[in-house]
């Protein structure tokens, strides 16, 4: 019962908004029927940071080989839950990071603990020279 | 006239420690939870507009009260500093006050207050400045006055701070003594006193002794003895002859047999006293007792019932299975994955397959009436790594408070209890349920249960 | 993005519109009143539709720069949205957040006099 839409994107910030854009259209598919609209509000702007958070990782990440880098985004809709994932060709790297010491400033390391913050489940693979990073929730 | 609703993270700390699982301002008091008293007080003061600011994070807040349309009013929020003045508090929301008098809360207190009184004209003819106060909180009002002061009535209001448990608990049963007479409370009751809330189960032979508050989705079982002042929160089980004096059992939390409960806090596994403060891990020996129990003298049984009727299972549904599977897989609706999940044994997983069906497919639909999906599963019952009826497997990777480590008892299953109670398989509703089972069923109930399980399965499915 | 720079009381107004992310945020911290360590300002985030880490990485670390971090980015207009995000990594600790830029400027301009 579930939908599988998949978008490939070049690996370049100029396309996290279209990456952005998308998540939200497709998050705001799905609706629930006891769920208030500040709900659906809070689910579908989840999705958008955390699509947002990932995309820029990728592209950050992405230059070390010839051919143009890309990103493949992946949404799988079921009823009343949103997977999307993300896949590159960049080096391995882990989803485990600390919570950012906010006190001392730091200006970058936020973007996988807000994923994990934002997200109900956080899942990442390696498949042959690929990254494949899973985020989902249930509205 | 609008309120604002101040606090800062230092005055709740204690919450944290002791409530973890919940957002101080969400504690509820009288099965009402703190932020709403306030909000109610901001109300009949006038308000049509309130905002809270903390300077910690706000969310459980912002995702329980929405944007206030519940109470007919505006809500907002925002951030502070610890240190801020109210002055500072004024500027920092001035669009929000715009010119109308501002009412701020401020601290982690109770407000005494009494519904049936004229808090509307106090609130807009006192003079600028501090209204009521204690140690850590006040209430003050800035702006002109919006009409001539009223003649000398004394302000029917106090504060109380709330600063650890002993004042928790002091304000709960303040609450829950002076009854809906001056506070705004949940639940029905047919006299003063005693209010009962959705779906309550009380047993024949349970007692009831006023004041007691009791919410929703509760199960009073058999000789219980609730009250006097006795404060049961929503999803709560009391097991036989247990009794439940001057505490409050906050929700979610599953009160074993022939436990004496007499000012305390049970909140999950935790009883709480509130007068030393002393906290312990409520693993109360007669619940554990029949959960060892089962493990070891039933065990056995229990595991050749459950291989028995799986076996039998597994031949019945053997025909259509065979007949629907290929044809499904081939048909690509048949999609299954690995997940792992906490097995029996704490600490361990066992890898099970899920499989998603299409039932919006003829041949889906009839696989899924016949919960075709959970066929190879069956076979895991055989060789005992699941029971053929028990909690809903949790995945291992997700952080829940209903993980082995936390639960009471976890036994996954093929089948689970919700499901035979057609409980809305939502989080701790459900897991209160399964808990009541793994404690009470026997190979025989077990039986009974699986067939409920499987012909309440699919309507649960269709209905959801 | 477009940034917009005004002053009032003494203090520079700093008025972002667009999306504040990975693409628009090296644009804000090369903007002269952000990146001074010894001018105070007010960013106006009235019209920031979306803000990621990126964008809240470099408010925190043009902060960090300041003279004071605590006054140096007074915050105005948030939607709840950014909002959010700031409370996700409870960067919202950092910042002095106003509903009213006319009210962030006052109270920037108090801040600077206090400090001189």
């Amino acid at each position: 019962m579930s939908s599988i839409i998949t978008l490939t994107l070049p690996g370049d910030p100029l396309f996290t908004e279209v990456a952005r854009q998308t998540t939200t259209s497709v998050a705001s598919l799905l609706t629930g029927e006891n769920h208030s609209a500040s709900d659906e509000t809070q689910f579908v702007h989840d999705f958008e940071l955390a699509v947002s958070e990932a995309f820029t990782n990728s592209v950050k990440y992405a230059g070390e080989h010839d051919t143009p880098p890309t990103v493949t985004l992946s949404f799988e809709l079921e009823k009343r839950r949103l997977t999307v994932s993300l896949l590159d060709a960049n080096g391995p790297f882990s989803i485990e990071t600390p919570a950012p010491d906010i006190e001392s400033y730091p200006e970058n390391g936020y973007g996988l603990w807000i994923i994990r913050k934002v997200m109900d489940s956080v899942t990442y693979r390696r498949e042959g020279n690929s990254n494949i990073i899973s985020m989902s929730k249930t509205l | 006239m609008k309120t604002i609703l101040a606090f800062r993270e230092e005055e709740f700390a204690w919450s944290h420690e002791v409530f973890s699982c919940l957002h101080p301002l969400l504690l509820p008091l009288c099965n009402k939870p703190f932020i709403e008293f306030l909000i109610d007080f901001a109300i009949l003061t006038g308000s049509t507009a309130v905002r809270i600011l903390c300077d910690g994070g706000i969310n459980p807040i912002e995702r329980y009260c929405e944007n206030g349309s519940r109470w007919g009013i505006a809500l907002s929020y925002g951030s502070l500093h610890a240190d801020d003045s109210a002055q500072i508090l004024l500027g920092k929301n001035r669009k929000f006050c715009g010119e109308e008098r501002i009412m701020i809360v401020s601290g982690f207190s109770f407000i005494r207050y009494d519904k049936r009184l004229d808090y509307k004209s106090l609130a807009s003819s006192l003079p600028e400045g501090e209204w009521a106060a204690c140690p850590g909180g006040s209430i003050t009002l800035s702006g002109a006055p919006e009409k001539p002061p009223a003649d000398g009535a004394a302000a029917p209001l106090s504060l109380m701070p709330l600063d650890g448990m002993a004042s928790y608990y002091r304000a709960s049963m303040e609450a829950l003594e002076t009854g809906a007479d001056r506070y705004v409370l949940p639940g029905y009751g047919g006299e003063p006193g005693c209010a009962i809330g959705r779906n309550v189960v009380i047993s024949k032979s349970a007692q009831i002794r006023k004041p007691v508050s009791i919410g929703n989705n509760v199960q009073l079982l058999g000789d219980t003895i609730i009250g006097p002042s006795a404060i049961i929160g929503s999803n709560v089980i009391i097991d036989r002859e247990s009794s439940v004096e001057s505490s409050i059992v906050l929700d979610n939390t599953y009160i074993g047999e022939h436990l004496e409960v007499n000012g305390r806090i049970a909140s999950g596994n935790r009883l709480n006293d509130p007068r030393s403060g002393a906290s312990i891990s409520m693993e109360d020996p007669h619940l554990l007792g029949s959960i060892k129990k089962s493990q070891t003298l039933s065990a056995l049984p229990r595991k050749v019932a459950h291989a028995l009727a799986a076996l039998v299972m597994i031949a019945v549904l053997a025909v259509p299975f065979l007949f629907l599977w290929p044809l499904l897989k081939l048909g690509g609706r048949w999609r299954s994955a690995q997940i792992d999940c906490h097995s029996e044994n704490p600490g361990e997983t066992i890898s099970l397959g899920k499989v998603e069906l299409d039932a919006t497919n003829a041949l889906g639909a009839i696989a899924s009436t016949l919960s075709l999906d959970h066929y190879f599963r069956l076979f895991r019952v055989l060789t005992a790594e699941l029971a053929l009826i028990g909690s809903t497997p949790l995945p291992a990777e997700a952080q829940h408070p209903n993980a082995p480590a936390n639960a009471l008892a976890y036994r996954p299953g093929v089948f689970s209890y919700a499901e035979a109670e057609q409980w809305p398989a939502t989080g701790d509703d459900a897991a209160i349920v399964e808990r009541y089972h793994l404690v009470h069923s026997g190979p025989i109930s077990d039986i009974g249960l699986v067939v409920k399980a499987f012909v309440n399965r699919p309507h649960e499915k269709s209905s959801a | 993005m477009i940034i917009t720079e005004t002053s009032a009381n003494g203090i520079v107004i700093v008025a972002l519109e667009g999306n504040l992310d990975a693409l628009s945020a090296p644009k804000l911290r090369g903007s002269p009143p952000v990146a001074d360590p010894k001018t105070a300002i007010v960013l106006d985030l009235e019209k920031v539709d979306f803000m990621d880490s990126s964008g809240l990485g470099a408010i925190v670390g043009a902060a960090r720069e300041k003279d004071d971090p605590a006054c140096g980015i007074v915050l105005s207009c948030m939607n709840d949205k950014v909002r959010r995000t700031f409370e996700t990594t409870n960067a919202q600790r950092l910042f002095h957040i106003f509903d009213d830029t006319a009210a962030a400027v006052d109270f920037a301009a108090t801040r600077q006099i206090a400090r001189t």
